[in-house]
């Protein structure tokens, strides 16, 4: 018994600041579906809009086509998971859970034994005699995902549930989280600013800015094919070379001819948009005709990778190479450039 | 090196309070349980029976109702500052209380006197009969005016501790402002309600200018005015020893009132993390 | 007697909640503010009216040149700058020792300082009084005799600061407490130390700056308590101001309901003035 989400044309303005600027955005029933941006995007304000914290100014949100604008909070069932902070203090673990049925005047066996059967589900069995301040962080959360999961909700709502823990905590959860809502097949609307979460878990990632979208589709989608500048920027990170349109569709860039990807913008000068795991380096001496010489100026050790920065003619380019070739290519190394063969994004200069 | 510095920087406070608070203490003791030179139960017999007994079930009437009733109050006021959008207005209302709190004393008495007493100014336009102010009620309503503020003062952190997701978890769960109350947050202020009504009792019991200010001694027995009289009197020689045993009564009802606050303020700041 | 001023408390207005109806709320406050503002209204117009004489300001004229009232006023200052200065004498040095090296006190400490709470005021004087008497015949025979008597004097009666230094202490105690625990006094002494200073350099620059507002906190409540101390005051036969006001309240009502009124004031002015000079410090 799952939903589809619906924002039409969304509207809030809180004082002088424009949260949301006519939002519109389709969630498909049993879809995770990431709301990602900066701070002041306007994606928590979007989420408050359909648990019914917030109300919007103009526009609409529809649960199943139904227009719940009108609606009061607590009559949604939308299950929401709160940033920190939002267990009930005097309750322990299973009388939180508990709450949504207790107040629906589920009998206390009945709701207890589900209370149970949930936080075993969350990974917290025998917790549940626990209270939030005896819990770490990452529990109190799971604790929360419990609770908003009680009433069995037609959606499933996360305001970045995962920013306030540690690192380590934050993917494993993350994890969990993808796997217990793929299980049930819940409709999720999962807010973060937080790239690398949105492209992990989600079925599809909504960026928005300044109240807007700016796009919407598959992580790989958003990834490999940027509609705006900002999404480029904003979704890992993007070099910007200087090229030539070559008139036949395809780019002259670092002495290579690439063919473009979508459409070009009017040239002949553009911007060349590279991912850094797309730049090959090698070292010198290189016979590859169409490479050029360029120096390491800097790396940085990832572990499973190297961010290396070069200097190639006065351009600044930044390369991701196996973590295992660091030591070849160490600051001041004399290094082959050479971008892979395959379509990329070009963008007015 | 280490212990010994410790022991030296508390050592003068130690000795003062030895002196200063410890001796009159055991003087109090010593006096209460002596008669003319010899160890007697009289005192504190006496102390408890007749005009003395009326004092102490007076006060304690005083201060139960003083408590209870500006604990209401002064938790509406509180809720009404803390959910209010003005900031200026809490800042007006938090200082107020932070001064009428501490006020009390003989000004307030005055106050009162010139409102509501026999030719105060208010008295005349309400048409009130001669002595309502001396009276019980009139007691009460004079006493609010410093427990109010001070409940004020005790609530509106606790207020400000409850915090927005709970509230709003609560209504995800499908709750109604009732059930939030009911399960959430009047639980969660508990603690602090109960270490208000305490100590709006304990500070409306130890109170004694106020009342004597007033002049309410013949209307309202209260014990305080008793011990006052007690130790001022030349009259009743021997009654000083009745007035400690009073004294010590006082003291052990105090203790108990505050032997529930002190660890109703300690679970408050648990919760209210 | 309050155990909070709402000065060492940070309150930070919380994030605006959901419209409740306003009317209730202007009810609340409409009630409130008649109940406390009607008093002192009505006070001010009784010291300025008399059905005879109609509206004169003749109380506040004469306050200057009533009989006691500057003596009074300023036997109650000094008392009270008395107070301040030895119950922080007394009470920071042993709440920073026990603090930094001595935490095993702590516990002792609190029951301490939180023991004069359970004792009212009117028992106090009740034992203060009987230990004077006693002790003046007790000790008539040797040296101290005299240092007994000499706290009584009525000039300055010491013992009367000695009283309220007691009476005080649970609300300097925690007031301190709550500043040396936001201002982690541990971490900030070891710091100065790491960087050199010597005991009197922290506790002068390190521990007192940071702990501004406790301070000020704790004497706004000294300050306010022996300015309307009337119980220990009066039952030891002494004559401050609290005293004052009531001895010439028999005779000149209209006169003790303005001094009444202007003691208000004062105690007004005085936590504005000790809140804006120190409320802007970051908690």
């Amino acid at each position: 018994m799952t939903s589809k989400v619906e924002f039409r044309a969304l509207r809030r303005v809180f004082g002088r600041t424009v949260a949301l600027d006519g939002l519109d955005l389709t969630i498909e029933p049993g879809r995770l579906v990431a709301l990602l941006g900066p701070s002041g995007c306007g994606k928590t304000t979007a989420l408050r809009c359909v648990a019914g914290f917030e109300r919007p100014d103009s526009g609409a949100v529809l649960i199943d086509g139904e227009d719940v604008t009108d609606v009061p909070a607590n009559k949604r069932d939308a299950g929401m998971v709160f940033q920190s902070y939002s267990l009930f203090p005097n309750l322990n673990a299973r009388d939180n859970v508990a709450f949504g049925p207790r107040v629906r005047k589920v009998p206390a066996a009945v709701r207890r034994a589900r209370a149970d059967e949930l936080l075993e589900l969350v990974g917290l069995p025998g917790l549940a005699g626990r209270y939030p301040h005896q819990l770490s962080g990452g529990q109190q959360q799971r604790v929360a995902l419990a609770r908003a999961l009680a009433l069995e909700p037609r959606v499933l709502l996360l305001d970045e549930p995962l920013s306030a823990l540690d690192a380590k905590v934050r993917v494993a959860l993350r994890e969990e989280i993808r796997r217990l809502q793929l299980d049930l097949g819940i409709t999720t609307i999962f807010v973060t600013h937080d790239q690398e979460e949105a492209l992990s878990i989600a079925d599809q990632v909504a960026v928005l800015r300044d109240g807007r979208l700016e796009q919407a589709g598959p992580p790989a989608e958003v990834y490999d094919r940027p509609a705006t500048p900002f999404v480029a920027e904003f979704v890992g990170t993007m070099n910007h070379l200087p090229g030539r349109l070559a008139g036949d569709g395809k780019v002259t860039v670092l002495g290579q001819a690439l063919p473009v990807d979508g459409p070009a913008p009017s040239g002949p000068e553009v911007d060349v948009l590279v991912r850094p795991e797309a730049v090959q380096v090698s070292l010198s001496p290189g016979a590859d005709p169409g490479s050029g010489s360029g120096e390491v100026v800097a790396a940085s050790f990832r572990g499973s990778s190297v961010r290396l920065r070069l200097l190639l003619d006065g351009q600044e380019i930044l390369a991701d190479v196996p973590g295992h070739e660091a030591a070849r290519l160490a600051p001041g190394t004399r290094v082959d450039v050479r971008l892979v063969e395959r379509p990329v994004l070009v963008a007015a200069r | 090196m280490r212990r010994p510095a410790g022991w030296l920087g508390a050592l003068p406070l130690l000795v003062f309070y030895a002196f200063v608070f410890g001796i009159p203490l055991a003087a109090l003791l010593a006096g209460a349980f002596t008669s003319r030179g010899e160890p007697t139960l009289a005192n504190l017999r006496q102390s408890l029976e007749g005009g003395n007994l009326t004092a102490m079930i007076g006060s304690v009437q005083v201060s139960a109702v003083v408590a209870l009733s500006g604990a209401v109050l002064g938790t509406f006021l509180a809720y009404a500052v803390v959910t209010s959008r003005s900031a200026a207005l809490r800042g007006a209302v938090l200082t107020a209380s932070g001064v009428l709190a501490n006020f009390g004393g003989v000004p307030l008495a005055f106050f009162w006197v010139a409102t509501l007493g026999n030719s105060g100014v208010v008295s005349g336009l309400l048409g009130l009969p001669s002595g309502s102010l001396y009276s019980f009620w009139g007691l009460v309503f004079v006493y609010l005016y410093f427990s109010v503020p001070l409940m004020v003062l005790v609530m509106a952190p606790a207020l400000d501790g409850l915090r927005p997701q709970w509230r709003e978890a609560a209504a995800n769960s499908g709750a109604t402002a009732w059930h939030y109350w009911r399960h959430v947050g009047l639980p969660v202020l508990t603690p602090a309600l109960l270490g208000g009504v305490v100590l709006l009792f304990g500070a409306a019991f130890a109170a004694y200018a106020t009342a004597a200010a007033m002049g309410a001694g013949t209307v309202v027995p209260l014990v305080t005015l008793k011990i006052a009289n007690a130790l001022t009197s030349d009259v009743l020689v021997g009654q000083e020893n009745v007035a400690l045993a009073l004294s010590l009564d006082m003291i052990v009802i105090a203790g108990l009132v505050m032997a529930v606050y002190l660890p109703l303020q300690r679970r408050s700041t648990r919760w209210l993390r | 007697m309050a155990a909070v001023t709402g000065l060492e408390r940070p309150l930070s207005p919380g994030p605006a909640r959901p419209g409740r109806s306003r009317a209730w709320r202007a009810v609340v406050f409409a009630l409130a503010g008649l109940y406390f503002l009607v008093p002192l209204g009505a006070s001010l117009w009784y010291t300025i009216h008399t059905p005879t004489t109609g509206v004169s300001f003749a109380p506040y004229a004469e306050l200057l040149t009533a009989e006691g009232f500057i003596s009074s006023l300023a036997l109650s200052l000094a008392l009270a700058l008395a107070t301040i200065a030895l119950v922080l004498l007394l009470t920071l040095p042993a709440m920073l020792a026990v603090r930094l090296f001595a935490p095993g006190l702590r516990p002792l400490m609190e029951v301490l300082c939180t023991l004069p709470l359970v004792v009212p005021p009117i028992t106090f004087v009740a034992g203060l009084s009987t230990s004077l008497r006693v002790g003046a015949d007790v000790l008539a025979p040797t040296p101290f005799w005299a240092t007994l008597i000499a706290i009584q004097d009525p000039g300055f009666p010491v013992v009367l600061v000695l009283a309220y230094v007691v009476l005080v202490l649970p609300f300097v105690y925690r007031s301190l407490d709550a500043g040396l625990r936001t201002m982690d006094v541990r971490t900030l002494v070891e710091a100065g130390r790491n960087l050199g200073a010597s005991w009197p350099q922290v506790l002068l620059r390190v521990v007192v700056p940071n702990l501004r507002s406790a301070l000020a906190s704790a004497s706004f409540l000294t300050l306010a308590l022996v300015f309307g101390e009337y119980t220990v005051s009066r039952l030891l036969g002494y004559q401050p101001f609290a005293v004052w006001i009531v001895t010439v309240s028999g005779s000149r009502g209209q006169l003790s309901v303005a001094v009444s009124i202007l003691s208000l004031l004062l105690v007004w002015l005085l936590l504005l003035a000790v809140s804006t000079a120190f409320g802007r410090e970051k908690k």
